[in-house]
């Protein structure tokens, strides 16, 4: 049993990766198994400078790969295990989280996106958002958490852990570079203070009990003889993930009730939508954000009845309308015209929001 | 004050973003909101390094921003990428002693001060310190910190070393005095 530092409510002043560490430790993580890669070192770091009072544990892989699967044979051992990961190192992890899907391990990672393709920059992107919802060989029985800075952080890291060994579908965070790297204020808490308890570990392997007397067999596939035999596996799957979906899916409005101008924009870039639709507020513009909070599954039905009531809808993220294309997936048969607004691997700024909404209005779009 | 965007921006290795911890750390003893985000590439030395602080009353929404109030031009490859976050209301405060030219912007103010030079000349500095007369620099041009603050933070970031070699507690001490005075001789 590993011992939670954080007893009482702590308002301390981390950097974003910092605060995962934490937020492991209170959903009382046993393991975590990396590899390091900008921006996300500092989660392991934290996490092992963190060991001699938490008595957890952790292994440092020789690359992503093999980080991945060690996670997954933690899981297998029974233990509230994650893996944190960025960029390249996400794209060579996939193989392991295609298994994590397969199998449906609760597989946990925090994804701190950075620019690119390939190496690009260190610094920051949204251009993960398609590889953590969609990668690897499959259908994406995922669930991904977008977060919007450090109070985030804490709440869907720790939130992460009970999905995953609830549903049994690999469970993510996605943040980027700039939520591991910034520092501001947050409030540390155990999770028990907020009426939340941690959903019970098990294990898959090895577990207790003498099989075909005490318990029936584990069998964990992920490979099949017939083409009909991987079907019938993958529909209950489906099936599965779209029952669960309304009770997972999270969103967040701001003054989007009476919205003329809706964005949508998730992660870190909704909190420069917020500034931004203040000070068009300010001057008699009616904006307002739709936020999916989930990623995957998106909030399909408040998102459609938001867009529905909006005279016009941008589409605002730092990377070239992968959110966008998710989205418009879903949106199907609405007819409110679309602009966008992408930056790839760039941050947007509130200016850059309020400039392109004051556009829309003189030039309403007409996609 | 609702809300300072200060954008500090010199050399990997200049130590521009140990300033803007110990800035920002100020900020947030101060019982002000702050916002900090560090912005470097692969290098381990070398390249444009910058840091994005915000310091605020209210809370900070936008991490990033688009232009800012102050930007601090410590090279002269920091001049061209920080350029873009200069309008009319922004005061670009440069290192004459570093960069071989001058920021050709529009600005509020443009002051060119020669912290490089002094670190290095002034027998009670010192090429180590030279961050902390920017760090003073822009103490005095933000001027929403106390002195005190800042000296507080610095025994938060370097308080071991001071322990090891008290010397250096005086000697970063007089370095962030010289850089407030330096701003406020260049202002004059």
């Amino acid at each position: 049993m590993v011992k939670k530092l954080i007893t009482q409510d702590t308002r301390m002043f981390l950097t974003g990766n910092e605060v995962i560490a934490y937020a492991a430790n209170a959903a009382e993580a046993e393991f975590m198994y990396g590899y390091p890669i900008t921006p996300q070192n500092e989660i392991m770091h934290t996490w092992c400078k963190l060991l001699p009072k938490t008595e957890a544990g952790f292994l440092q892989t020789e690359d992503e790969i093999s980080a991945g699967f060690s996670t997954l044979g933690g899981i297998l051992a029974g233990k509230r295990a994650f893996t944190a990961t960025a960029g390249p190192g996400n794209v060579i992890m996939q193989d392991a989280q295609s298994m994590a899907e397969m199998m449906r391990l609760p597989f946990v990672c925090a994804v701190m996106q950075r620019g690119g393709p390939s190496t690009a920059t260190v610094i920051y992107a949204q251009q993960e958002t398609r590889l953590t919802c969609f990668g690897g060989n499959g259908e994406g029985f995922r669930i991904v958490y977008s977060t919007a800075g450090h109070q985030d952080l804490y709440d869907y890291m720790i939130k992460a852990f009970n999905t995953a060994w609830k549903y049994r579908f690999p469970t993510y965070m996605l943040a980027d570079g700039y939520q591991g790297k910034m520092r501001e204020p947050v409030t540390l808490y155990d999770p028990a203070s907020r009426g939340i308890s941690m959903v019970p570990t098990e294990a898959f392997l090895r577990a207790e009990g003498k099989i075909g007397v005490d318990r029936d067999a584990t069998h964990l596939r992920n490979t099949f003889n017939l083409e009909e035999e991987l079907m019938e596996h993958l529909d209950v799957y489906k099936e599965e993930y779209e029952r669960i979906s309304p009770e997972i899916e999270e969103y967040f409005e701001y003054k989007a009730e009476d919205a003329e101008v809706l964005v949508i924009a998730h992660g870190i870039v909704a909190r420069s939508a917020v500034t931004a639709i203040d000070e068009l507020r300010a001057k008699g513009i009616k904006a307002g954000l739709f936020r999916p909070i989930t990623i995957r599954p998106l909030p399909v039905n408040p998102m459609r009845a938001a867009v529905k009531r909006a005279k016009q809808v941008l589409f605002t993220e730092s990377a070239n309308g992968q959110l966008a294309q998710m989205c418009l997936e879903k949106l199907y048969g609405l007819t409110t015209p679309y602009s966008t607004l992408f930056k790839m691997g760039v941050g947007v700024t509130g200016d850059d929001i309020v400039s392109k909404v004051e556009a829309m209005v003189k030039e309403p779009a007409t996609v | 004050m609702a809300r300072i965007k200060i954008a500090l921006a010199g050399e990997g290795g200049h130590g521009v973003q140990s300033v803007a911890k110990i800035l920002v750390e100020a900020g947030y003893e101060a019982g002000k909101q702050v916002l900090y985000i560090p912005n470097f590439g692969v290098e381990q030395r070398g390249g444009v390094s910058i840091a994005f602080c915000q310091i605020a009353d209210e809370k900070i929404g936008e991490p990033r921003y688009s232009k800012a109030d102050i930007v601090i031009m410590v090279s002269d490859r920091a001049i061209d990428r920080c350029s873009t976050y200069v309008d009319e209301n922004t005061t670009v405060i440069y290192d004459s002693s570093v960069c071989t030219k001058k920021p050709e912007v529009k600005a509020k103010r443009i002051i060119p001060v020669n912290a490089n030079e002094i670190a290095n000349t002034n027998p009670e500095l010192g090429a180590r310190v030279f961050n902390i007369i920017i760090l003073g620099v822009i103490l005095e041009a933000t001027k929403v910190l106390d002195v005190e603050d800042i000296k507080s933070a610095m025994e938060h970031a370097l308080g071991k070393k001071f322990e090891a070699k008290p010397e250096l507690r005086t000697k970063n001490h007089k370095a962030l005095e010289v850089g407030m005075n330096l701003l406020k001789e260049a202002a004059v």
